[in-house]
C-alpha cells in the first residue's frame, strides 16, 4: 500500500495568470478515506490530477511512496493511482460491459485468472454482473457512470481516486459508491472522492479537505469540518453542511454531521420514554 | 394543460418498454416535481411531453398526448416549441454553439419564429430578467460557469414564450453554487405562475418549489399526489426516491424508537 | 521567358493578396499562417522545378546527374507565386472575416439558415473537439494506455481515443439537435436577424470591381497577353 505527500504545490495552467493550485500541502496515508470538497474552479480536479502524473506541478513535488511522480510516465503511475474521470462517455469505448472493464489491467499487464478475478469483483461491486455482454452504450447513463468506476477498480491500484461519482446516482447508486469506496478502503487501499454531496461526503469519508482557490481552508474529520464554527468558512465558498449537521446544531448536540451521529445524540439525549 | 392518456414507449431499438400506461394531467400554474429511481422513466416523459420523443429521435408511442386541448403527434416541433420548452441537464450541450453572446443566445429562439425584431429584442430582454441574469447579456455563453449557463438555457426557453416548462435534472450537473443559482430562479418562476414540470433526484430542492409530486417506478407512475404527502410518503426510499433531509431524519429517529424526537427532528429541519 | 512567367502571379501576389493584408493590418500573421499551411507543398514544388524541369538550357548547377536551370528556378518561383497568392487570398479571407459576420450576411443575402448554421457552428466545434479529445486521452491514460511507446503501442491506443471522441460527439449532436428544435429552429422560412454587418459602398464596388476582373483575367491569359 501507498504513502501520498503533496508538497508546497503550484499549478498555473499555460494560458491563465491564475494559480490553479496555490500550495497544497497534503499527506494520505494507506487505508484513508478522503472527501474533496469545493466550488468549480477551487482546484479540486486539477489537485487529483497530479496523483497520477496527468499534470506536472509548476512547483513543488507530489511523492507516492516516496518517489517523486515527475520521475514516472502516466502508465507507470496508472498501476499505483488509478483516476475514474467525471464522464464517463469520455473514456467507454469497449463493444461490451466487460471487454471495456478489462481494458485497464490489460494495460497493466493482467492476464489469466488475475484478470478474470479482477473483473468479477469489479463487475459484482457495481452491480454489473448481468450486463457483462450488453454494450455500454444501452446502460443508462447513471450505470455508465458506474461502468467507469468498475474499469478503474479492477485495476486493483492502491489509491482510487473518484471524480464526482455520485452526479446522476438515484439514493441506490449513492448507497452503492459508498459501500465500494469502503470496502476498497478496509483491504488498505486509499480513496480520494473529489465530490458536490456534502451528505455523501459526511457519510461515507473519515476525513474532508476543503478546497477554495486553490487552497486548502478546512483540512479534518467530517465532526471538524461540519462543525458549527466552520459553517463560516464553508459558506465562504459557497458550501452548506449536512442536514444531520444543521439540525444537530439546532437541538443543540454539537457537531453531528452524519444521520447516525445525530440520531445518535437524539438517543443519548433521552427524553423519549 | 398537457395530458398523458394510458401512453406507453418503447426507445427504438430497445427491447425493455420505458414507460407504461401512464396517465397524467399538468395543469397550467402548476409546479410538478418528477421523482424515481435511475431508469425509472423520468427523462422519457420529459421527451414525450416535450414533443421530442418519438418526433426527434423515433420509437414507439401508445396512446396519447394531448397539449392544450390537441394532440402532440403530428404537429410540427416549431409549433410545439412556442407551446412548451424544454431544457436538459448538460448545460453545455443544449447552447445552440454559434451565438458569441448570452443576449443572442436568448433571441435565437424567437429569431427562429421570424418573429418582427422589436419582439424579438422584447422578449428576450424579458427573459433575461425573469432569469435575472440581465448582467451576463454581453458575455460568452461558453465561458460561463455551469449553473450560469443553465440559467441562460432556461431563459433561451422562456424566449419562446411557452406555456409549459419541462426541466429534465437542470441541476444535475452542477455544483451547489450553481444548484441553488437555478433553484432561487425556479423559485421565482414558481411565483410568478408558471407550469413546470421538473425532474429532480434532489428532493430537498423539490421540497419548497412544488404544488405536487409524481413518482414514477419502472415506467409507471407509483405515486402522484401533493407535494407535501409525496415527499412525506414511507414508500418514498423503497421506490429508489431520496426522502427530504427533514423526512429521512425523522424517520431514522422513528425507527430508533424515539417518535417524539422524531417531530423535534422534522421542526428543525423545517 | 525566363522572366516574362513570372510577372504575372507575383503581381496577383502583390495586389489580391499583400496589399489588402497590409490595408487590413494583418501581414504579420498572414505570412505566418499561410507558410505554415503551404511550406510543405511549397519546399517540394520548388525542389522539384528547379531541378527536374525539362527542356532548361542556362544551367546554373550541375550535381551528377541532375542539373539545375534558370528556366526551371524560374518556373519554380511561377509555381510557388501560384501556390502562396492561392493560399494567402484564404487565408486573408479567414483572417478579415468574422465567422459570425459571415453567417448573418450568407443568410441575410437567402441562404438557408441550416446551412449557415453548420458552416457556423462546424468552425465553432474545431475547440470543443480538441477539448473532447485531450479529456478522453487523459482518461485512458490513467487507465494505464501507452501513449509515449512504440509506433505498435500507438497505434494500439487509436481506438480507446477516437472510439469515445466520436461516440461521444454523435452523442452531443444528438442532444444538440434537440435542443435547436426546442427553440423552433426547424421552423420553415425566414428567421429574423438581429444585425447586419455594415457594407460600405466601397466594399461594394470593390466586390464588383474583383467580379469583373475575373473575366477580364481569364481572356488577357487567352489572348497571350499574361505569360
Amino acid at each position: 500500500m501507498v504513502e501520498l505527500a503533496v508538497e508546497s504545490l503550484v499549478h498555473v495552467y499555460r494560458q491563465g495568470q491564475v494559480r490553479a493550485i496555490d500550495g497544497v500541502d497534503l499527506h494520505l496515508g494507506p487505508g484513508e478515506r478522503v472527501a474533496l470538497i469545493g466550488q468549480n474552479g477551487s482546484g479540486k480536479t486539477t489537485l487529483v490530477r497530479h496523483l497520477n502524473g496527468l499534470l506536472r506541478p509548476t512547483s513543488g513535488r507530489v511523492l507516492v511512496d516516496g518517489t517523486d511522480a515527475v520521475q514516472q510516465t502516466v502508465a507507470q503511475l496508472a498501476a499505483r493511482v488509478g483516476l475514474v474521470f467525471q464522464d464517463p462517455d469520455r473514456q467507454i469505448f469497449a463493444a461490451t460491459v466487460r471487454r471495456e472493464v478489462e481494458f485497464g489491467p490489460r494495460n497493466l499487464g493482467f492476464s489469466g485468472d488475475r484478470l478474470r478475478a479482477a473483473v468479477d469483483d469489479a463487475l459484482r461491486a457495481t452491480g454489473l454482473d448481468a450486463e457483462q455482454r450488453t454494450n455500454p452504450y444501452d446502460l443508462g447513463a447513471s450505470r455508465r457512470k458506474l461502468l467507469a468506476l468498475a474499469s478503474v477498480l479492477a485495476m486493483s491500484t492502491p489509491v482510487l481516486v473518484l471524480d464526482e461519482p455520485t452526479t446522476g446516482q438515484d439514493p441506490r447508486g449513492v448507497e452503492r459508491v459508498g459501500r465500494i469506496v469502503r470496502s476498497v478502503a478496509s483491504s488498505g487501499r486509499t480513496v480520494i472522492a473529489v465530490t458536490h454531496d456534502m451528505r455523501f461526503a459526511a457519510e461515507t469519508f473519515e476525513r474532508v479537505v476543503v478546497l477554495r482557490a486553490g487552497r486548502i481552508i478546512l483540512d479534518g474529520p467530517p465532526t471538524a469540518v461540519f462543525a458549527a464554527a466552520s459553517w463560516e468558512a464553508l459558506r465562504s465558498t459557497f458550501l452548506e453542511p449536512p442536514a444531520a449537521a444543521v439540525v444537530g446544531d439546532r437541538l443543540g448536540f454539537g457537531s453531528t454531521p452524519t444521520d447516525a451521529t445525530l440520531v445518535a445524540a437524539l438517543a443519548g439525549a433521552g427524553t423519549d420514554q | 394543460m398537457l395530458i398523458f392518456e394510458g401512453v406507453s414507449y418503447r426507445y427504438a431499438g430497445a427491447e425493455r418498454i420505458s414507460l407504461r400506461d401512464v396517465d397524467l394531467e399538468l395543469h397550467d400554474g402548476e409546479v410538478v416535481g418528477l421523482v424515481g429511481a435511475n431508469e425509472s422513466g423520468k427523462s422519457t416523459l420529459c421527451l414525450l411531453a416535450s414533443g421530442l420523443a418519438p418526433r426527434s429521435i423515433g420509437g414507439t408511442l401508445t396512446g396519447r398526448i394531448l397539449l392544450d386541448g390537441a394532440q402532440t403527434a403530428g404537429r410540427p416541433m416549431h409549433e410545439l416549441a412556442a407551446r412548451i420548452g424544454i431544457a436538459f441537464q448538460n448545460p453545455g450541450t443544449q447552447l445552440s454553439g454559434v451565438t458569441a453572446t448570452v443576449y443572442e443566445e436568448v433571441a435565437f429562439g424567437p429569431m427562429n419564429l421570424g418573429l418582427p425584431l422589436a419582439d424579438v429584442l422584447g422578449r428576450t430582454r424579458h427573459a433575461l430578467e425573469m432569469l435575472g441574469i440581465e448582467a451576463l447579456a454581453e458575455r460568452d455563453p461558453a465561458r460561463l460557469s455551469g449553473g450560469q449557463q443553465q440559467l441562460t438555457a432556461i431563459a433561451s426557453l422562456l424566449a419562446m414564450r411557452p406555456r409549459h416548462l419541462v426541466l429534465d435534472e437542470p441541476t444535475a450537473q452542477l455544483d451547489p453554487a450553481g444548484t441553488r443559482l437555478v433553484g432561487e430562479a425556479l423559485a421565482r418562476l414558481a411565483e410568478e405562475g408558471a407550469s413546470i414540470l421538473i425532474a429532480e433526484h434532489k428532493t430537498d430542492l423539490l421540497a419548497d418549489l412544488v404544488s405536487r409530486v409524481v413518482v414514477l417506478a419502472k415506467g409507471r407512475v407509483a405515486l402522484d399526489g401533493p407535494g407535501r404527502a409525496i415527499l412525506g410518503d414511507p414508500r418514498l426510499a423503497e421506490l429508489g426516491v431520496a426522502e427530504p433531509s427533514g423526512v429521512r431524519l425523522a424517520r431514522l429517529a422513528r425507527e430508533a424508537g424515539l417518535p417524539q424526537r422524531a417531530l423535534d427532528l422534522a421542526a428543525a429541519s423545517a | 521567358m525566363i522572366i516574362g512567367g513570372l510577372v504575372g502571379p507575383i503581381a496577383l501576389l502583390l495586389l489580391a493578396v499583400i496589399v489588402p493584408a497590409v490595408l487590413a493590418r494583418v501581414l504579420g500573421s498572414l505570412i505566418r499562417t499561410s507558410l505554415l499551411l503551404t511550406l510543405p507543398i511549397a519546399v517540394s514544388a520548388v525542389l522539384v522545378n528547379v531541378f527536374f524541369f525539362a527542356g532548361g538550357r542556362h544551367v546554373l548547377v550541375q550535381l551528377g546527374p541532375i542539373t539545375a536551370t534558370a528556366e526551371g528556378l524560374s518556373f519554380a518561383v511561377q509555381v510557388l507565386a501560384r501556390i502562396l497568392a492561392i493560399s494567402g487570398a484564404i487565408t486573408l479571407f479567414y483572417l478579415t472575416t468574422p465567422p459570425a459576420s459571415l453567417v448573418v450576411d450568407l443568410e441575410r443575402r437567402g441562404v438557408s439558415p441550416r446551412l449557415a448554421f453548420v458552416a457556423n457552428a462546424s468552425v465553432q466545434t474545431v475547440p470543443a473537439m480538441v477539448d473532447r479529445a485531450g479529456a478522453i486521452t487523459a482518461a485512458q491514460r490513467a487507465r494505464g494506455l501507452d501513449t509515449e511507446g512504440s509506433i505498435w503501442r500507438r497505434v494500439r491506443g487509436i481506438l480507446p481515443i477516437v472510439g469515445p471522441v466520436i461516440l461521444g460527439a454523435i452523442g452531443e449532436v444528438e442532444e444538440r439537435t434537440m435542443a435547436l428544435e426546442a427553440r423552433g429552429f426547424t421552423r420553415p422560412g425566414r428567421r429574423t436577424l438581429l444585425w447586419a454587418p455594415p457594407d460600405s459602398s466601397a466594399q461594394s464596388a470593390a466586390r464588383w470591381l474583383l467580379l469583373l476582373s475575373v473575366p477580364a483575367l481569364l481572356a488577357a491569359r487567352l489572348a497571350g497577353v499574361l505569360g
